[in-house]
């Protein structure tokens, strides 16, 4: 389990405050997504889960580690794995194999256990072909599975990513979203970083943060039940949700909290029905 | 575009040898080449070129190779020309200078040449036929005696292979202030010297700054996979298999052999 407790960070000592008092629990296994608007402090909060920042006030605790004490860092390291949002600033090797197996080099496992787990993260990410291949020669969407892979291969129970979609096509996105809900399945649990509220939905809970601040915590349901706050933030909606809305505010008795076309088909034929009565 | 560190798949024998003989074998063949006598020198050379185009490097690669150095080949062999062995007679000399030139000269300046291309011929063999993470596995391998004397031979091993991985990032990142700049309209045909140098600075300045920014992002992900300073374990597992040893024997009797040959034409 992850436990924030009122986490404080500024980045520069006469800067604002990039989180102000975050209190969090992440369950074992859990999926969750951390959305908000752009400077709200996602990327500052998922930073602190493998004791890459520490907080300036409060305490982050991975599993009963705490981040301040230098000596479980690695330890923390291997438990909470880390995406990145740019995977060229993550790839360190040349090849993707040699990539893939640069968490294990630096956990110091024998050469044998490395070549095992490099080979096993790439047919968990579905691209053993690629293995001997050069990073620089891989697309966009590779490189994410790259990175993930690079990840796996230290076998976290966490995994964050940030903002994993980020500039993929659909095809790609939906990939990397199938080999998420793969590894959740499996028992891994997932911090997930997103500005897409649809790929948010998709998740066991959501937060919400603003300005440094834990704004709403909780089931997709729960969420969409403040829509209001939600546009209030700047959060971009679904277009469903956006019609509904529409729907709404023309006089239609319409539900808002609607994220799927099937519940708004539903709700349009209850309409009809209405309508027709 | 050949640049040293472009490796290439392929199965060939040089391609299969150990890297570390691979490079004790051109460590050997660079210091042999410069002190053999001509004969040898042209020899060594000329099984050099054959070794390179055996394991599938083309002649437009090894020539890709040279075009960079043009310069400096065409300068190393007019200074020999001109200003080396005159033991013969002059059969041309340049008016007011004096220069003459000589065959002595011209024989001391192909050979200079000569050697000078058999270095980059063993250069592109090596790089072409050895996979990075080999080379730089055989590289910790000897200087692993280091270790004893404090030297961070594994930290000096990983840097060696992060430069070599971002080498096509800095010119990569060339080429993306460059189409920025045109796309914006800026184009230097017909511009002074003045201009030039200025676009040189902003070009420079610019691939730097991307480069620290880069470093930067790379130093927290290194941080985020738990990457320390000091010995790693490694996924390059180096094994001296039977045919590096004919090879190892092979090429210790070809030394033995070059260096009888050379001290009896001395």
């Amino acid at each position: 389990m992850i436990i924030f407790d009122d986490v404080h960070y500024r980045y520069e000592p006469e800067g604002v405050d990039a989180l102000r008092g975050v209190s969090l629990q992440i369950n074992d296994g859990e999926h969750l997504a951390l959305i908000g608007p752009n400077g709200c402090g996602k990327t500052t909060l998922i930073r602190h889960l493998n004791a890459l920042l520490l907080p300036a006030a409060g305490k982050v605790t991975i599993d009963d580690l705490h981040t301040e004490n230098k000596k479980h860092h690695p330890e923390i390291r291997s438990r909470v794995g880390m995406v990145f949002q740019n995977p060229d600033s993550q790839i360190v090797g040349m090849t993707v194999e040699e990539d893939v197996a640069f968490c294990p080099e630096n956990m110091r496992l024998p050469t044998a256990e490395i070549k095992q787990r490099v080979a096993e993260s790439l047919d968990r990410v579905g691209i053993p072909e690629l293995a001997g291949r050069n990073v620089e020669n891989l697309s966009g969407g590779e490189k994410r599975l790259v990175a993930i892979a690079g990840v796996l291969a230290m076998r976290p129970r966490y995994i964050a990513l940030d903002e994993p979609t980020a500039f993929l096509d659909p095809a790609a996105a939906k990939r990397i979203l199938n080999i998420i809900d793969q590894l959740h399945a499996e028992g891994v649990g997932i911090i997930h970083i997103t500005h897409n509220i649809t790929e948010a939905a998709l998740t066991q809970r959501i937060v919400v943060l603003n300005e440094g601040r834990v704004n709403l915590a909780g089931s997709v349901k729960e969420i969409f039940a403040q829509i209001g706050m939600l546009k209030q933030i700047g959060m971009p909606l679904p277009q469903i949700t956006e019609l509904m809305l529409k729907m709404q505010a023309s006089g239609l008795p319409v539900r808002t909290d609607i994220i799927d076309l099937e519940d708004a088909l539903e709700q349009i034929r209850l309409l009809a029905e209405k309508s027709k009565d | 575009m050949y640049h040293t560190g472009s490796f290439v798949k392929g199965s060939s024998l040089f391609h299969n040898l150990d890297p570390r003989l691979k490079l004790a074998t051109t460590v050997c063949f660079s210091v042999l080449i410069l002190w053999v006598k001509p004969p040898l020198a042209l020899f060594m050379g000329l099984a050099v070129l054959l070794a390179a185009l055996v394991s599938g490097i083309r002649w437009r690669t090894i020539a890709a190779a040279f075009k960079p150095l043009l310069f400096f080949i065409l300068l190393i062999f007019f200074v020999h020309v001109f200003f080396g062995e005159k033991d013969s007679e002059p059969l041309m000399q340049i008016p007011v200078l004096g220069w003459h030139w000589s065959p002595a000269g011209l024989r001391e300046a192909f050979f200079v040449v000569w050697r000078f291309l058999s270095l980059i011929i063993a250069a592109v063999l090596l790089t072409m036929t050895t996979a990075p993470s080999h080379m730089i596995a055989a590289i910790k391998y000897f200087l692993r005696p280091l270790k004893l004397v404090r030297v961070p031979v594994d930290d000096i091993a990983f840097m060696i292979s992060l430069a070599l991985r971002f080498m096509p990032f800095l010119l990569a990142e060339k080429e993306r202030i460059d189409i920025a700049q045109k796309a914006r309209g800026y184009h230097l045909s017909g511009a002074g010297i003045a201009p030039r140098i200025k676009s040189f600075l902003f070009l420079t300045l610019n691939v730097l700054l991307g480069v620290f920014r880069r470093a930067d992002e790379l130093s927290l992900a290194m941080e985020a996979r738990n990457y320390q300073r000091g010995p790693r374990a490694s996924f390059t597992e180096l094994k001296f298999v039977s045919v590096d040893y004919l090879a190892a024997i092979l090429l210790l009797f070809s030394l033995f052999i070059f260096v009888a040959f050379n001290l009896r034409l001395s």
